[in-house]
């Protein structure tokens, strides 16, 4: 057996070079097809460790999927507002345990911008109930206190003190800035993996306070407010994107949410998810296309497998030679159909390997940019259970693909003998 | 297994009543009515292309079964073996020379020679009986076949026919098999080269008490054997006519 | 001549497969909706709330204005579908078997009913036959009818009992891509604008383990002591929650 292992390397390498591109098209499917399924789940248990023990996302009735990416995740555009006084309403409710209003829409600097209360710091929890914690000084508490998340403190190099500015709107070019009304930085959050690390947080007052003399997204023509000013203005906010809520009850969810699509007790039309539920159906919606590329991925790893075998069926016509030399010298046409096998799989297992490298080098090059965007933590990791599955599902169809110049060549060595008729 | 060494083989190799015909043939290839050929005995069969000579080499071979017929080659009946047992036989005690391409290009020099050794145990003990180690002994052989050391390392393809040939050689005697078969070795060669090669090998056959079936057109080389048989005139099948 | 004879081999081989699996999926489509109908005539009288006016509540999603909610379904289960039986047993729902395993007896969401509430009490007084149409009292007492039922009381009981059985999932937290806390109701689509169960018609379920695989409306299997959670008087009435030691998918049991 050690000698066949020699034989098939040796010979290999010998061919190094049709086998080695080869081994960069199993490489490349490999890669495509585990980093599919990496992203897959990274992507769905950072949606899920986001938000932890919130009951409710109660907002403007638009779409409950919409509305969870916007707020909770801060992907996609904003949805319509609902009012200040429904806010006010919801906290009033018997059922409710606390509420966090929040308020989205302008950014810095490419980080969106989060207009909340203190409730925030106290209620809210990501992963396994975890709170937040600050690393460095403290929640807002003036009109233009500006707390930020872990990232955007890291990747724009801020401490405590520092004086930003905020854009309005996602765009990120610094047109529509709100230029008079700096906010300094009181305190910076611990990292947390979810996408509060990439916001910046003020008070819902300081966002009513720097939109005072704007008007439908631009600043009055000639109207402007100083910042010192501010405090004399009613700062309570007329309208917020969504309401986080917490029931003393869970099992209580339901009749709650039934009473608010009902609309009794508020003078707008508004809409209560359940964030598990919410996300459960996003992931149907993309799990459609999922399917699909995990079902490309495959025919990817197939094309390779074909092509695999295409190179060593074709260079089984000059090696007829090479096997009556073997046969002569002991090998037995099982022999020389374990040799044909363990090329292919080795090929196969090397693609495979290199492959997982390559998928490690792409993570790590090109994770801090997934998780700057979208707030989902990839790392270069040992591949888990289900991408192992998938490795020795590919593997062995590798194995079985093989087979076939396998079976070839020892059908050949049988009919051939010591005297190929080359 | 190994076969066993009695203290006198009767005969190296002993073909009787044999006939074979290959799979989708209408006629047989080979009948021989009795081919013995003694131990130690240098053997030269000729014969024209067509009179059935990969068909004789490959039943002494144990590659083919006869329909009819016995092999006997070294006292074991080869026709009574299964598959698996005569591959094992042949390495054990045949060593084959092709006309041609007879070496794997991507082994060494040394790992060319020793191959049968990887694949018997028999032959590698007796190897070892030849030198101290399994590189020892091949290069003595390489060196007694007029192989300069300088050569040793060089790679497959840089060597010229020749040296391949005798390269070859070397393999087919490293661990003295009691056989060596030799189908057309010095075809490729130059004519001056062909007689220097036959020197050496009929040496060495002569040095390890080897029975020697050189099988060639060139009847030149025929007159350096005791023994000469012309394979249409005792095959049954080529004298009927047509054989494979 | 054995070229053609592969080439055709191989395009019959495709066809066959291809028809088989057009055949299986259109054979599933079908069982769905045929099993689903004999299934929800037989869930009234296993609703809790029916009792004896099945016309009040003949399906979870009657009344609903939202389209495509009646056809919402989920594979084998339609908007207000009970948990079924293994068809090839019997189309009747599921029924509790009563039977302990490991410990943890079998019961049916009747159990979580108290005993001496009786689900009809707003109509007690009314006589239904004798009101004209679009009476006004009956409009009153099907409201007041409501805000009872939503307000049912636990039965307090079942504080500290081992138990199992079957439900339907509302998902609530994950740890990572595994379900920890979750709702139990009894019915399919009861987060998809449908009236929500009642109050003792849900059980809200930490599991020891995180399960993995399990999405909303999958049906499960729990078993673990269940408990009665107190509530302030203010908020209405308390709710069952448990402590789940095992979460498994839901196999229909071959109880004939």
């Amino acid at each position: 057996m050690k000698i066949l292992l020699r034989l098939a390397a040796r010979s290999a390498w010998n061919r190094r070079f049709t086998l080695g591109l080869m081994l960069v098209a199993i490489a490349l499917s490999t890669t495509m097809l585990l980093g599919i399924e990496r992203v897959r789940h990274e992507v769905r248990a950072g949606f899920s460790q986001s938000v932890s023990g919130t009951d409710l996302v109660v907002g403007a009735r638009t779409s409950p999927i919409q509305l969870m990416l916007y707020a909770i995740f801060r992907i996609g555009g904003a949805t319509n507002n609902m009012g200040w006084d429904s806010a006010q309403a919801l906290a009033r409710n018997p059922a409710v345990a606390w509420t966090i209003p929040i308020s989205l829409g302008d950014s810095h600097r490419g980080f969106p911008v989060l207009a909340t209360n203190g409730n925030y710091f106290t209620h809210f929890r990501y992963g396994s109930n975890q709170p937040l914690r600050l690393t460095q000084g403290q929640p807002m508490a003036g009109v233009f206190d500006a707390v930020l998340g872990a990232d955007v403190a890291d990747k724009l190099h801020y401490h405590l003190g520092d004086v930003i500015i905020l854009s309005h709107g996602m765009g990120g070019l610094g047109l529509t800035q709100h230029a008079d009304k700096p906010f300094r930085v009181v305190g910076i959050l611990a990292r947390t993996g979810t996408p509060v690390d990439r916001t910046v947080h003020i008070g819902l007052d300081g966002m009513q306070a720097i939109h005072l003399d704007w008007e439908g997204g631009a600043p009055l023509p000639g109207v402007h407010i100083p910042a010192e000013f501010v405090k004399k203005f009613n700062l309570t906010p007329t309208s917020i994107t969504a309401v986080l809520v917490g029931l003393k009850s869970r099992a209580r969810v339901f009749a709650l949410q039934r009473e608010i699509a009902d609309g009794q007790g508020y003078n707008e039309p508004l809409m209560a998810v359940l964030p598990g539920v919410a996300l459960d159906q996003l992931w149907d919606v993309v799990g459609i296309g999922e399917n699909a590329l995990l079902v490309v991925s495959g025919m990817v790893v197939v094309v390779g497998l074909a092509g695999l075998v295409a190179v060593i069926l074709a260079s089984l016509g000059e090696r007829r030679r090479e096997l009556a030399i073997l046969r002569s010298v002991g090998a037995r046409p099982l022999d020389v159909l374990l040799l044909l096998c363990i090329e292919g799989l080795g090929v196969m297992l090397a693609g495979v390997a290199s492959g997982l490298l390559l998928l490690s080098l792409l993570v790590w090059a090109l994770g801090p940019l997934l998780a700057q965007q979208f707030g989902i933590a990839l790392q270069p990791a040992w591949p888990a259970a289900g991408e192992l599955q998938l490795l020795l599902w590919t593997v062995l169809a590798g194995l079985v693909a093989s087979l076939l110049p396998a079976l070839r060549a020892y059908r050949l060595s049988l009919s051939d003998g010591l005297t190929p008729r080359i | 297994m190994n076969s066993p060494l009695f203290s006198t083989p009767p005969a190296a190799i002993d073909l009787r009543d044999l006939q074979f015909t290959w799979p989708r043939q209408s006629h047989p290839a080979l009948a021989l009515a009795s081919l013995r050929i003694a131990a130690g005995e240098h053997v030269f069969v000729s014969g024209p292309s067509g009179s059935g000579k990969s068909t004789l080499l490959a039943a002494i071979g144990g590659i083919i079964l006869p329909q009819r017929g016995s092999v006997d080659v070294l006292g074991q009946r080869l026709h009574a073996m299964p598959s698996r047992q005569r591959d094992r036989f042949r390495v054990d005690h045949i060593g084959f020379i092709f006309q041609q391409f007879n070496l794997l290009p991507y082994l060494s020099i040394l790992d060319n020679v020793l191959l049968p050794c990887q694949f018997s145990a028999y032959r590698k003990q007796r190897a070892l009986q030849q030198g101290t180690s399994l590189a020892a002994a091949a290069q003595a052989l390489l060196a007694a076949l007029d192989l300069a050391p300088a050569l040793w390392q060089r790679p497959v393809t840089q060597l010229s026919i020749g040296q391949q040939q005798r390269v070859a050689a070397a393999r087919a005697l490293i661990g003295r098999p009691e056989i060596i078969v030799a189908d057309e070795p010095t075809s490729a060669l130059d004519s001056d080269r062909q007689l220097a090669f036959l020197d050496l090998l009929q040496r060495e056959c002569a040095q390890s008490g080897a029975a020697l079936v050189f099988v060639s057109h060139d009847l030149r080389l025929a007159e350096r054997f005791d023994r000469r048989l012309a394979l249409e005139q005792i095959n049954g099948a080529a004298r009927a006519g047509e054989a494979a | 001549m054995k070229t053609l004879y592969w080439i055709g081999g191989i395009v019959a081989a495709g066809l066959l497969v291809g028809s088989g699996v057009r055949l299986l999926a259109h054979s599933d489509a079908q069982a769905a909706p045929a099993a689903a109908l004999p299934a929800t005539p037989a869930a009234t009288p296993g609703a809790p709330l029916a009792g004896a006016v099945p016309a009040v509540t003949a399906r979870a999603d009657a009344g609903s204005t939202v389209p495509g909610v009646a056809a919402a379904s989920n594979g084998q289960y339609q908007v207000g579908d009970q948990l079924k039986q293994s068809p090839t047993v019997t189309d009747k729902p599921y029924q509790a078997s009563g039977k302990t395993v490991n410990g943890y007896q079998e019961i049916a969401w009747e159990a979580l009913i108290p005993k001496d509430w009786d689900p009809m009490a707003p109509f007690k007084g009314l006589k239904l036959d004798q009101l004209t149409d679009d009476d006004p009292r009956a409009d009153a007492a099907l409201w007041k009818a409501k805000k009872y039922w939503k307000d049912a009381p636990v039965d307090a009981s079942m504080e500290g009992k081992p138990v199992r059985l079957p439900g339907f999932v509302v998902s609530l937290d994950r740890e990572g891509e595994a379900l920890k806390e979750f709702l139990l109701v009894p019915y399919f689509g009861a987060c998809i604008h449908v009236p929500p169960p009642p109050a003792n018609q849900i059980i809200h379920v930490r599991s020891a383990k995180a399960v993995k695989n399990v999405r909303t409306m999958d049906a499960v299997w729990i078993s673990g002591v269940l408990k009665v959670e107190r509530s302030d008087s203010s908020m209405g009435a308390s709710s069952y929650s448990m402590k789940a030691v095992t979460v498994e998918p839901y196999t229909a049991p071959d109880n004939g």
